[in-house]
């Protein structure tokens, strides 16, 4: 996607839909991460001015501004520099992630299995994030909260930060597919193997960036089988970005001509890549 | 509004018998029951063919869709190519193009996939690009698109709210285009199961997993409710038995079933598939006020009978086991 039509695709409202119409928090990150890789700064603030406007009371961001509820597209925005979005929003912003879990990890929910003589599951000992608070968590949302906390235990060192990541590194190992690579969510749900998808397994390894095992070799190669075969841009963006955080890609990696590039998230973040490699943004 | 008037239908011994079984269970503390029409319809392949069986298929239900917006819904979950996973692309463009020979103003196809999020590359790899001419520019991805806050009309479900795509609540007629799959979580999935890819992942995600705390099963009851005009088309040339709806089994069952009242198709299709429909949860649900809408003497079938187009479907293991099975 050329850059002169992400910012013609910006609303008046100074966010971006992910197709066409309303604009949307998820889009107007990548967006932003986009143009700002681009330096593309004018179109940026505006979108930075939009996710001003609409971060909640609670510190985090709803999926547009309609709904009521924040959810994990605040990850997102935890992903972006500091000090444009400004150092009292991304505090906020932190806040919401680090007291927000999956429904399996919250006190209330584990009396209530203990009451009932449940035991917890080995899988639901270390707590991930949900899509959407009161939701189990997921790789998926899971990964992007990672993400936006290792970049923020950057900048300011933290042991309940730590914490929170030493467990979400937890998660993602014990949801690895047994051949490597990340479904959604559990790695035998009801008792059957589940198959990796590329665009987790992707989102999943860039934010085990760092971690060394097996596991993760047997993951990076997932992924490398993956890179060759993938038709969607999104799902090779993250795949990507998943390489790229274990020095896993080759520089001389296309994505093939003739892939669709469809949504504003998956032109963003293809942008993103071409003129960064992504790192200034996800863990840099 | 719509004319759901059946054609007629040859009145038998045995149709006789069964429709005056279902007045006597009508006959209870049950309000009286209007027998859903039901079409059974043979088909065992894929190809040119389907074009002539859908409008037949239409035709017999006697929809009015005039001047209406029409929004199909095929139930597309996985990258692959016209298998047992995803409503075969043929099918689709056939009701699409039936649709449009009944003079509807506009008929889109719309679907949020629950695990992917790539839907257009999914239906891309699923052939709906090379079945649909303009297949682009017809399609909707509703884990995307603009939305409203609507509120279950029934509350089976703990949602007290659910955010829907606008493209679906503005449709006039919701046509729902299930493949005709056994489920490892709620026994079947059909029609109604079908609804949960309106519910747009951009708000809820990947999966939806906000209808499976709130109950399955009441979130498929719920869905249900808000969308009182639908239509009901089941792909069941080439459907999945076992663990499904992803990790199952091709089952050849050679079927398409119809009609107006997607409670009456759902049990009618779990009686093709020797599934008890009193055990599938949302059928329970849906029809709690007058359970004897189940009862198949309340359906009245047109086309092919359930007894000689049923064939046994391999239930998920873990799923209630022998509790499914019709004997």
């Amino acid at each position: 996607m050329p850059i002169d039509a992400l910012i013609n695709q910006q609303n008046p409202d100074g966010g971006w839909p992910y197709l066409r119409g309303t604009s949307w928090t998820e889009p107007t990150v990548y967006a932003v991460m986009a143009l700002l890789a681009a330096s593309q700064s004018q179109a940026a603030s505006r979108g930075f001015a939009w996710l001003a406007a609409t971060q909640r009371a609670d510190g985090g961001w709803a999926p547009q501004p309609g709904v009521g509820q924040s959810t994990w597209v605040t990850g997102l925005v935890a992903l972006l520099p500091v000090a444009p979005l400004g150092e009292t929003r991304h505090a906020a912003a932190i806040g919401w992630l680090m007291d927000t879990v999956g429904r399996e990890s919250t006190l209330a929910y584990r009396v209530r299995e203990f009451l009932l003589g449940n035991s917890l599951p080995p899988e639901q000992q270390f707590a991930g994030w949900p899509w959407v608070p009161g939701a189990a968590a997921w790789v998926g949302p899971t990964s992007v909260a990672m993400l936006a906390l290792e970049k923020e235990r950057r900048r300011n060192p933290s042991a309940s930060i730590e914490r929170r990541l030493a467990a979400g590194r937890h998660f993602l190992l014990d949801r690895m597919c047994g051949g490597g690579g990340w479904n959604h969510g559990s790695a035998r749900p009801l008792g059957y193997d589940s198959d990796p998808y590329p665009e987790t397994t992707g989102l999943a390894l860039a934010a085990l960036r760092g971690v060394r095992s097996p596991k993760i070799d047997l993951s990076i190669e997932v992924a490398r089988g993956f890179l060759s075969e993938c038709r969607s841009t999104d799902a090779l963006n993250w795949l990507r970005l998943g390489l790229i955080a274990h020095g896993h890609l080759s520089p001389d990696f296309r994505p093939p001509a003739d892939l669709a590039c469809r949504t504003t998230c998956e032109g963003s973040l293809q942008l993103l890549l071409e003129h960064t490699g992504g790192a200034g943004f996800f863990w840099a | 509004m719509f004319s759901h008037t059946p054609g007629p239908s040859r009145i038998t011994r045995r149709r006789w018998a069964a429709a005056s079984a279902g007045l006597l269970v009508g006959c209870g503390s049950q309000p009286a029951i209007a027998p859903a029409h039901v079409s059974i319809t043979r088909a065992t392949r894929y190809d040119q063919r389907l074009y002539a069986t859908i409008r037949e298929i239409l035709a017999a239900h006697r929809l009015d869709v005039r001047g209406r917006s029409v929004l199909l819904k095929p139930n597309l979950v996985e990258f692959e190519p016209a298998g047992a996973i995803n409503t075969h692309p043929l099918f689709v463009h056939a009701v699409y193009e039936a649709f449009r020979s009944l003079g509807a103003a506009s008929v889109r196809i719309a679907e949020g996939p629950g695990h992917r999020r790539e839907t257009l590359d999914m239906a891309e790899a699923a052939g709906y690009f090379q079945a649909v001419p303009g297949f682009e520019n017809l399609f909707t991805d509703l884990n995307l698109d603009d939305v409203s806050r609507t509120h279950p009309g029934r509350q089976f479900s703990s949602l007290e709210k659910l955010y829907l795509p606008n493209t679906v609540l503005r449709a006039d007629l919701l046509v729902s285009l299930p493949k005709m799959k056994t489920h490892h979580w709620v026994g079947a999935t059909l029609s109604m199961k079908n609804l949960f890819g309106l519910v747009p992942g951009a708000i809820y995600g990947w999966p939806k997993n906000v209808l499976h705390w709130a109950g399955i099963d009441e979130s498929i009851a719920d869905l249900h409710a808000l969308f009182p005009r639908q239509f009901a088309l089941v792909d069941g040339i080439l459907a999945m038995e076992g663990n499904g709806p992803v990790q199952g089994k091709p089952k050849p069952a050679g079927l398409l079933v119809a009609g107006s009242d997607p409670v009456a198709v759902d049990a009618t299709c779990c009686r093709l598939m020797r599934i008890d429909p009193f055990h599938i949860g949302y059928l329970r649900l849906a029809t709690r006020d007058a359970r004897a809408r189940l009862a198949e003497a309340n359906i009245r079938q047109i086309g092919d009978a359930i007894a000689g187009a049923a064939t046994r479907f391999e239930v998920p293991p873990d799923f209630l086991g022998g509790h499914l099975a019709l004997s």
